[in-house]
């Protein structure tokens, strides 16, 4: 496969995410743009300007109306997708690490960093009550003193969301009440990402400890385990296959000090019910920050610390393998 | 391929004068054929080289939900805002084909991280040399001219006649050095180890202790010096070890060279190691290959 490299951004990629039908592919960077590209050949849409520092995390609603990004200049902003106009901006206290559109497009939520003496939060916004973003007010807020949030999504049906802890601890918080409906502690390090299936019924953790899980998404029962060498910075569910796709590499920090050959940069299939890898994909100079199926599960795309963002268009072998163990 | 854009100049030389002569670039030209589009651009760099673009492209016609129609029709903004219809290469680039790589095992897998396929060649033996039991032929034996004679007149000195070993060439000759070194017999100089080497002092870039060095391959992760050292002490006093290891994780990398003080002792170890089931691994002895080739 020939990969389309999209060179949209300075430096190293934070997180890519395709909208609902996957023709749309949203990506960003420790820089201050937001770029939106056409998966189908990588042409870039257009960019998203007006944060002044790293942005962490970006999402689209369901019908590509919106698009919510969440950065490091303590603010969440939200776009208008056709226009690249600002609709609203929400400022913080720290920095904002996830953020994201409930199923319906109409509540949105973020969670900020434990920083500068402020409390690690996370706060829900009613989108159709203009009163809330006009006075920065949300109308839930929930605290989490205990361990920062790495990674959030919204549950099934919008009732709950699923974060992630950077001590591995996994939580359900009730987006309605705001308490915590279930808890599973199965990770030791932190939890750098977290992605639904298609069908919203199971979730991929990706986590520093070198592992993936595979959770219930109501229950948060553990039910898989994908085991690599070096840290996972994400993980993704096939819409189509039972595959998972895991990116990671070692720490940005110790890329300089150890060679190539060791770096494992590779992305990773892996069966999904086996446990076990069936083939990896070679490309960026550096470890993988995010890696994302499109919808339709004939493509993939991964940004790495490398600041590249490189969408593949899987060979015919790859759906014709057949799993044997 | 710049066909038909010139079919009006008669050569080569009057295309390069004119183009000489032309001040400005010619504008890009576009042409689209079936489902074809080339794109043939003109630019000038630093050096004032003048180069020449072609790009082509493959129109394609795919149906989309209405939604995703509506979206492709949606005007670039933001830094794209002045973009041309398709992709700008400033920011899209198709990259070097990749394969993903199919594993249909977990020791395929270490195997291939671990070692070069040439590697892997050379732990088997598929051919020995009869003087050193190195995995060459007996002719290309870098020690050739230093242990065959000495190994022959050894072999004389026994009774044994040299037709005999030739016949058995998986026949040792160490042991009859070991004997010779245990018994304390004495040996005329003419016949002591080294006495052969003649002008080898002499050569340059080749240590002392290279002759008495031993290659030990197939070890396992978690071996450390110090187990070195207790599997080849019984074979004579050793000078250095020195066991690969990894930078970062402090584990073996699989081989080892050990260096003892006297070529017999060495000579002794390869013999007595070589195939030694060590830590679950069947051990590989073998001399080590100067350093200099």
């Amino acid at each position: 496969m020939k990969p389309i490299l999209l060179q949209g951004h300075e430096r190293s990629i934070t997180q890519i995410k395709y909208n609902r039908e996957g023709d749309l592919l949203f990506t960003v960077a420790k820089d201050p743009i937001v770029n939106v590209w056409y998966s189908v050949n990588g042409e870039r849409l257009g960019t998203y300007t007006g944060h002044t520092g790293a942005v962490w995390c970006v999402d689209a609603d369901w019908d590509t109306r919106h698009v919510l990004s969440g950065s490091a200049d303590n603010s969440c902003r939200l776009w208008d997708c056709e226009t690249g106009k600002q609709l609203a901006l929400l400022k913080t206290n720290s920095a904002v690490r996830t953020c994201g559109f409930d199923f319906g497009g109409n509540i949105v939520m973020f969670s900020t960093d434990k920083q500068m003496g402020y409390q690690c939060f996370v706060s829900f916004f009613d989108l159709r009550d203009p009163s809330q973003i006009d006075d920065n007010e949300p109308y839930m807020k929930i605290p989490c003193s205990e361990s920062k949030i790495c990674s959030a999504v919204w549950g099934p049906l919008g009732e709950f969301i699923i974060v992630g802890h950077e001590n591995g601890e996994l939580n359900q918080f009730s987006a309605k009440s705001g308490e915590v409906v279930a808890t599973a502690k199965e990770h030791s390090k932190q939890i750098n990402d977290i992605q639904l299936s298609r069908d919203l019924t199971m979730f991929i953790t990706a986590c520093k400890d070198n592992t993936a899980k595979l959770f219930d998404s109501t229950t948060l029962e553990h039910q898989k385990t994908f085991r690599t060498e070096r840290p996972v910075n994400s993980a993704a569910l096939s819409p189509i296959f039972d595959h998972v796709v895991l990116g990671g590499g070692q720490e940005a920090m110790d890329v300089t000090t150890t060679s190539t050959r060791i770096g494992k940069f590779e992305a990773r299939f892996f069966h999904l019910g086996f446990e076990e890898e069936f083939g990896r994909v070679k490309g960026h100079f550096g470890p993988i920050n995010s890696v994302a199926f499109h919808p339709d599960g004939k493509s993939y795309s991964s940004g790495g610390e490398d600041g590249y963002v490189r969408i593949h268009y899987f060979d015919p072998q790859y759906f014709e393998f057949e799993f044997e163990s | 391929m710049p066909t038909g854009d010139y079919d009006s100049k008669p050569s080569w030389a009057d295309q390069v004068e004119d183009e000489v002569d032309e001040g400005p670039l010619p504008s890009p030209k576009e042409v689209i054929k079936g489902n074809t589009k080339i794109i043939t651009e003109y630019k000038e760099d630093e050096d004032g080289k003048k180069f020449k673009i072609i790009r082509t492209y493959k129109i394609e016609t795919r149906k989309a939900s209405k939604a995703v129609a509506r979206r492709k029709n949606w005007k670039k903004f933001g830094n794209s805002e002045f973009d041309a219809p398709g992709p700008n290469v400033a920011t899209t680039t198709v990259s070097d084909d990749v394969f993903m790589t199919f594993i249909t095992s977990k020791e395929d897998l270490n195997n291939q991280e671990d070692e070069d396929p040439m590697n892997k060649l050379k732990g088997q033996k598929i051919v020995s040399c009869r003087i050193c039991k190195g995995d060459h032929w007996t002719t290309r034996c870098p020690y050739k001219d230093t242990l065959g004679p000495m190994q022959k007149e050894l072999a004389e000195q026994l009774g044994l006649s040299t037709g005999e070993k030739e016949k058995v060439p998986g026949a040792e000759p160490e042991p009859a050095q070991a004997q010779q070194s245990k018994t304390g017999k004495y040996v005329p100089p003419s016949l002591r180890d080294g006495a052969s080497r003649r002008g080898e002092s002499m050569q340059p870039n080749r240590r002392a202790d290279d002759n008495a060095t031993i290659r030990v391959t197939n070890l396992s992760e978690d071996t450390r010096e110090t187990d070195l050292q207790e599997l080849f002490r019984p074979f004579g006093s050793i000078s250095r070890i020195y066991l690969a290891k990894d930078k970062t994780t402090g584990q073996s990398k699989g081989f080892a060279f050990i260096s003892f003080h006297r070529r017999e002792d060495a000579a002794r170890a390869i013999a007595g190691v070589s195939g030694f089931g060590y830590d679950h691994l069947i051990l590989n002895v073998e001399w080590a290959k100067p350093s200099n080739s």
